[in-house]
Formats: structure tokens, C-alpha cells, sequence
């Protein structure tokens, strides 16, 4: 066996001394130099935020606490671990529920006890090579210059190594899909079908249909998908959000259902079918899949306070106060001090106390609640804003209302989906089309100044478009199309300018926003491949 | 809960459990292996093998449950052929040693193989085992493409397969002889692990026969 170890830091996550002694030694046995050992998921954690390791061996069941995969999730959500890391969840056996329980944070293997010191070796091994195989592609992805990872990515498969083929041509699909260029994604992932069936190809194809709006054809591919391979699960978040765009909460919440029912220890996908069939008026689902969020939440990243309000809010609903009150309080107790938690308890309790007939006790509430929210500022969540803007009308304060629903509105006037949230907010207190207008004009407004500033563009007056856009975003400073326009703008302005520092940095700067406020992916994809391409040129005509 | 539902959670903790001991047990006897004289050795390689025979019991027992009540799935990725052989036969060193066996693998370094990883590498580990306990001291693993199958050979130099495992149907329970020993149970294990892979219009399969280049018995797994 080659010392394929020396060198790389090592950490062992195994809450069993034995067993952790028992690997230590293999690991010795393979020349490793630098072992770290942690008994517990938290110890794991605070373990990878002073070390950044090569390799973690983790074992999945780690006693009372986080789990194996909670402690990978957390790890790659907090950015604990880079790309060149190898994880490996350590497990008993591998069962479906385990397997199916990871959405994004999948480890790079799956290796079952007993094993010994060749096993190890081989799946390290493996790990390193394919890893250190796609580094160089990894990088350019993770620094934004897409035509360089997919300069490489072809380069690679034009060398020809039947070991790494399968995963170069997922990689370039994947890119090409990225940078839009949905012709080649979807010949790479039908050169790939027709040799063998393989669940992510067919995803990657239903993923395409998706990004240029064909939902019927995408969901009529997912639909497939899944009837082939029930136990597929991105096959279901596909499905779902799909439906989502297309405002099918309905069909959403049965295939969340679903897809919660393989997976129950998914904490976003509990999340996602909790608020969609809270949105449905399910209530019984609802209150199922807020309680399994709450408790999934006691050792996962994705713990929120927000769950425990909702289901609070549930409750309220149901004019079940003493549940309501109950769970607030098991949430203050979670969320000791917390400026957040404290603001979401005290909104819902205005409601709670004016539903029992306690003016007084409300009136204190609500004035808690606005001093609360003056205090966070900036840091309130949409979600919570609108709450507020609820008990302020509730308790007689139209203005306070009016004046946050506008902020939100301007904000937020690009997300469909938030805009119904405010709809069904007001409609839930017979506010029916209260914001209608507002809405309307806001969305009319937003149309007109685009509609100028391309104008603008198009006459070649940046300058002065870019100062309308900039002078619009003071107001809607999240909004989605006008950072996209300025984007555009500013690309454009740099294919016209050479090595303008300035402009440079501007580009970069936007495009964090864009990451930020959440632009798809996709459409941000296109821009960044300009930009890299721009870059390049820049470049080349530098060493000239 | 009722009667039913508290059976699959005793299965899950015991196997949990059991698999923890096992982990230490073979760890312990690897750090034996290293540091005992020669003539301990094969009482030590004794003790890993019994170790490894006990999770194998374990590994199909579970699977078996799984498939048996359809809470089963296998989990499939491409993988070097090469490294499932190597980890079958990384299952079994120990024993291979004990034995003084000689293993030949034939397989091209480029060969794929889409499976699942896990299972399948047991299923060999499994053959491989069984192989060396009737081979005299060689044994060969091949791999070959054929007719959109990847086949994976193992042959031995030992007496053969009996005459009424031949003739059995392997992925039929009631045709194997339970009772009475040498009950091919690893085989229907295999068969089963087989069946389930699929591509298309093609399944896995298993056959064994007598035909070993080495004079023996020969078994044969494709994987679509």
C-alpha cells in the first residue's frame, strides 16, 4: 500500500472508545501522521472549525446529540470542510432512511463496520484520486469562472480515462446547464442514457425543461423518473418545486408528502411540506411536520425559531391559546436571550391575548413587539415583518401596518411567491385585496423604469441608466430584475473599458448581492460566464 | 406500536450493537496479527475469520429481512471493477493467508461497474470465502464485458460444486437444502442481490457451474 496518508490531517468522530481506538490504529497502520479524535457531533464541529481536515471519518450514530449526517450538514452549510476534504459517514449498515436523509450534504462515501485496514485504504484511495481529479474544475466553479471549469472539464474527457469519464460528462452537463447552454446539457445527458438508465440523467434533462419553462414536459419527466425509481429523492424536490412555480400547492404538498414519508429525518424537506400544507389549510399535516421540524431542529443547522412560531401560530388558529403558549414557551426556553425568538413570541402573543379577551395585556405586547422590532432594525425576516404588520393591524394601528407592508411590497415586488403570502396574510383578517393597488402600481412601476432603463442602455446612455437603476434600488434595494439589470449594464460597460478597476469591482460586488437575495442560479450562470470570459480577455490582452 | 413494528427496531439496535463488538474485535485481532510470533498466527487468523463469518450472517440476515418485508434498496453508483474485487478479497485476507491460498485476479483496470458498492463487494466476499474453504490453493477472479453484462468468474481448484446445487434454482428458497448443511444459503443471497440490479430490460443473475479453468467449481455473477 503507497503512504497515501502522510501528510493529511485526519478526524475520527466515533462516540464508542473502542471503536475509535480500532480505526485510530488502522489509520496508523497506513502511516497517517495526524489524527484528531472527537467523541460527539459538537466536538466534531468545534474540532473542524479550528482544523481544516483532509479526510473525516464519521461515524452516523453517535449517541444522544447530532448525528453523523447532522454533523455533515452543518459542517458543509457553515463551510467547516472544503472541497478537497474527503467525509466518510461510518455506519452499522446502510439503510435506505439513512441514505434517503441527506439532500444536499451527501458524504463522499458510505462505509459500513466491520471493516479493516485495506477496506479503509481502498475507499480513501478512491476518494483521493477522483477528488484530486476534479480539483482543478472544482476551483474554477467555486471562483466563478465558468468557461475556465468548462475548458478544463473537456480538456479532461478529451484525455480519455474510462475511470473518470461517467463523472466528467455529469460535471459538464451540469455546467452547461448552469451557463444556459441547454442544447449541449441535453445531448451530454442523452449520450449518457442511452447507454445505461441513470436517475440523474433524466433528472438533468427534466432540470433543463424546468429553466426554459416547459413544466409540463418537466413534470411529465420527473413523473416518470419517479415511477422508476420511487426511492429517488431530488426526483421529488424537483417535482415539487416545479409545482410550486406553477402554484399547484396542492399536487406540491402530495409530493412532499411523499417524499417526507422516505425521508422523515429531512429537516428542510419537513419544513417545506409543514408551510405548503399550512398554506393548503391542512392542518392536521401541518402541525405533524411543524412538530418533526422543531424536533429534528434540537441538533441541525437548520434549527430555526421560526418552527416553533409557526406551530404556535397553527394553534392560534384553531383557537388552541393553551397549546400556543405552551409551545412559546418551550421556545424561549430553546432560544435563551435571543433577540428574534423574543420578537416572534411577543407578535403572536398580541393575537393570543386579544383573542382571550385581554386588551391590556395585548396593548403591552404590541408595544413590546414595536420596540423589539425598532431594536432589530434591518435584521427582522420578511416572514416575521409581516407578522407584525398582522398584530399592528389587529390591535388598531393601521399606519404601522401600511408602512411595513409598503417596505415589503417595494422589496419584494419580483417574488410571486411572497406577494401571496402577503395576500393570504390579509385575507386571513378580512383585509381581502387590501394591498391590491399598491401591488399593482409598485409592479407597473417596476416595468417602467426597466422598460427606460433598457431604452437607455440601448441608446448606449449607461451612465445614465445605470444612475436610474441605482437611484431605484435605494428604494427596492432586494430587487431581483434591477440587480440583474445592473449586471448587464456593467459587463457591458467593461467590454468597453479596459482594466477599469473600479468597474471590476463594481461587477463583483453585484454579483454578491445577486448570490445574496437568491437569483436562480441559472440566470446568474449566463452572466458569470460573460464575466469570466471578459476577465480572460482582459487578461490575455494585458500579457500583449 | 404492535408485535410487528417492535421486531425491526430490536433487529436494527441488536445488529448495531453486535456490529460495534465485531468493529473492535477485528480491530483488535489486525493489532494481534502484528504483534505475535509465527506460531500464534494462524490460532489469530482463526479468531478473524470466525469474526468475519459472523458479520456475513449478520449482513444477509439483515438484507434478507429488508428485502423479505420490501424495505430494501440498493444504492448504485459507478465503481472500477477493480476495487470491488479488491475489497472481497481485502474481506477475506486473513482467511486467504490462513489457507496459504493463492488468489490470481484478471481484470482490466478500466472496467465500470454500476452497483451498489456495499452489497455487491459483500456478495463476492462471500463467493471468495466459500471458494477458498473447498480450494486445494489457487483460486481466480476474472472480470469480462459480455453481451451488455459486466461478468465477475471466481474459480477454485477444489472438488467442485455437489450435484444437487448445480441442479438447484438458486434464486428459489424452497429448492435449496436448509437443514442439512452446506445449503447454498450464500448463494440465494447472492442470486437475490443480483436479481435486483437492473438496466433496462436486462437483470442480474448468477451461475455456477463446473467448468473452473483450475479443475474446481466455477461461479459466475452479471450485473447488467
Amino acid at each position: 500500500m503507497k503512504p497515501i496518508l502522510a501528510g493529511k490531517s485526519i478526524l475520527i468522530v466515533e462516540d464508542y472508545p473502542a471503536m475509535r481506538k480500532a480505526i485510530r490504529d488502522m489509520l496508523y497502520i497506513l502511516e497517517a501522521d495526524t489524527i484528531v479524535e472527537a467523541d460527539n457531533g459538537v466536538n466534531a464541529i468545534n474540532a473542524m472549525t479550528k482544523t481544516s481536515f483532509d479526510i473525516v471519518l464519521c461515524d452516523y450514530n453517535l449517541g444522544n446529540g447530532k448525528n453523523g449526517q447532522q454533523v455533515l450538514e452543518e459542517a458543509r452549510y457553515r463551510k467547516l470542510i472544503g472541497q478537497h476534504c474527503i467525509f466518510i459517514i461510518v455506519a452499522a449498515e446502510q439503510t435506505a432512511s439513512m441514505v434517503l436523509g441527506a439532500m444536499d450534504s451527501k458524504p463522499d462515501e458510505y462505509l459500513t463496520k466491520p471493516f479493516n485496514a485495506q477496506q479503509l485504504f481502498a475507499r480513501i484511495e478512491r476518494n483521493l484520486r477522483r477528488k484530486q481529479f476534479l480539483q482543478g474544475i472544482e476551483k474554477e466553479i467555486e471562483r466563478g469562472n465558468l468557461f475556465q471549469a468548462i475548458q478544463d472539464c473537456e480538456q479532461l474527457l478529451a484525455a480519455n480515462d474510462q475511470k473518470m469519464r461517467t463523472h466528467l460528462l455529469k460535471k459538464r452537463a451540469e455546467l452547461a446547464t448552469l451557463v444556459g447552454d441547454f442544447e449541449t446539457g441535453r445531448q451530454v445527458y442523452q449520450q449518457i442514457l442511452q447507454e445505461r438508465d441513470l436517475p440523474w440523467a433524466r433528472l438533468g434533462l427534466g432540470i433543463i425543461e424546468y429553466q426554459q419553462g416547459n413544466f409540463d414536459t418537466a413534470i411529465a419527466i420527473f413523473e416518470a423518473l419517479l415511477q422508476d425509481n420511487p426511492l429517488f429523492l431530488e426526483g421529488y424536490d424537483w417535482l415539487s418545486k416545479t409545482y410550486e412555480t406553477q402554484d399547484k400547492l396542492q399536487d406540491m404538498q402530495q409530493v412532499l408528502n411523499q417524499a417526507v414519508d422516505l425521508s422523515p429525518q429531512s429537516i428542510l424537506r419537513q419544513k417545506k411540506l409543514a408551510e405548503t400544507a399550512d398554506k393548503n389549510g391542512n392542518l392536521a399535516i401541518a402541525e405533524k411536520a411543524y412538530k418533526a421540524a422543531v424536533t429534528l431542529g434540537k441538533h441541525s443547522v437548520h434549527k430555526s425559531c421560526g418552527d416553533f412560531t409557526n406551530l404556535a401560530k397553527l394553534y392560534a388558529k384553531t383557537n388552541d391559546s393553551e397549546h400556543a403558549l405552551k409551545v412559546l414557551k418551550e421556545m424561549r426556553h430553546e432560544y435563551l436571550n435571543n433577540p428574534e425568538a423574543e420578537l416572534r413570541a411577543t407578535t403572536l402573543e398580541v393575537e393570543l391575548h386579544k383573542k382571550a379577551g385581554n386588551e391590556q395585556l395585548a396593548d403591552d405586547c404590541l408595544k413590546k413587539m414595536l420596540t423589539l422590532s425598532q431594536q432589530l432594525g434591518n435584521e427582522v425576516p420578511k416572514d416575521l415583518q409581516l407578522d407584525i404588520a398582522r398584530s399592528c393591524f389587529l390591535q388598531n394601528q393601521p399606519e404601522r401596518a401600511e408602512e411595513i407592508l409598503n417596505g415589503l411590497i417595494k422589496t419584494h415586488i419580483d417574488d410571486d411567491g411572497f406577494l401571496n403570502d402577503i395576500r393570504r396574510m390579509q385575507s386571513g383578517i378580512g383585509l381581502e385585496n387590501h394591498s391590491e393597488a399598491l401591488i399593482q402600481s409598485t409592479k407597473r412601476e417596476l416595468v417602467a423604469i426597466n422598460n427606460k432603463g433598457v431604452t437607455l442602455y440601448k441608446q448606449g446612455r449607461y451612465g445614465e441608466a445605470m444612475a436610474l437603476f441605482e437611484k431605484a434600488m435605494s428604494v427596492m434595494p432586494d430587487n431581483k430584475t434591477i440587480i440583474i439589470n445592473m449586471l448587464k449594464i456593467t459587463l457591458h460597460d467593461l467590454k468597453n473599458a479596459d482594466h477599469d478597476q473600479q468597474k471590476l469591482l463594481r461587477a463583483q460586488k453585484l454579483f454578491k448581492k445577486a448570490r445574496q437575495v437568491g437569483i436562480d442560479k441559472q440566470k446568474l450562470g449566463i452572466l458569470q460566464m460573460e464575466f469570466s470570459n471578459l476577465l480572460r480577455k482582459n487578461k490575455l490582452e494585458a500579457k500583449a | 406500536m404492535s408485535g410487528g413494528g417492535v421486531f425491526p427496531t430490536i433487529l436494527a439496535s441488536t445488529v448495531h450493537d453486535i456490529k460495534n463488538s465485531l468493529g473492535t474485535l477485528l480491530g483488535l485481532i489486525q493489532q494481534l496479527t502484528l504483534s505475535q510470533s509465527a506460531d500464534q498466527v494462524d490460532n489469530i487468523r482463526q479468531l478473524e475469520f470466525e469474526a468475519n463469518r459472523i458479520n456475513h450472517s449478520l449482513m444477509q440476515l439483515l438484507v434478507m429481512y429488508r428485502i423479505d418485508s420490501q424495505k430494501f434498496s440498493l444504492v448504485i453508483d459507478e465503481y472500477p471493477a477493480l476495487d470491488l474485487i479488491n475489497e472481497a478479497v481485502s474481506q477475506q485476507d486473513g482467511l486467504l493467508q490462513l489457507n496459504r491460498t493463492v488468489v490470481k485476479v484478471e481484470c482490466g483496470e478500466d472496467l465500470m461497474c454500476y452497483c451498489d458498492y456495499q452489497q455487491v463487494a459483500n456478495a463476492l466476499g462471500n463467493i471468495v470465502n466459500n471458494a477458498q474453504r473447498y480450494a486445494r490453493n489457487a483460486l481466480c477472479i476474472s472480470v469480462e464485458k459480455l453481451d451488455g453484462y459486466l461478468k465477475f468468474c471466481i474459480e477454485d481448484d477444489g472438488v467442485g460444486y455437489p450435484e444437487h446445487l448445480l441442479n438447484a434454482n438458486l434464486s428459489d428458497p424452497s429448492d435449496l437444502d436448509w437443514v442439512n448443511g452446506n445449503t447454498g444459503l450464500g448463494l440465494y443471497f447472492v442470486a437475490a442481490i443480483a436479481g435486483l440490479h437492473k438496466n433496462r430490460d436486462k437483470s442480474g443473475f448468477v451461475r455456477i457451474d463446473n467448468h473452473s479453468r483450475l479443475g474446481g467449481a466455477r461461479f459466475c455473477l452479471f450485473l447488467p
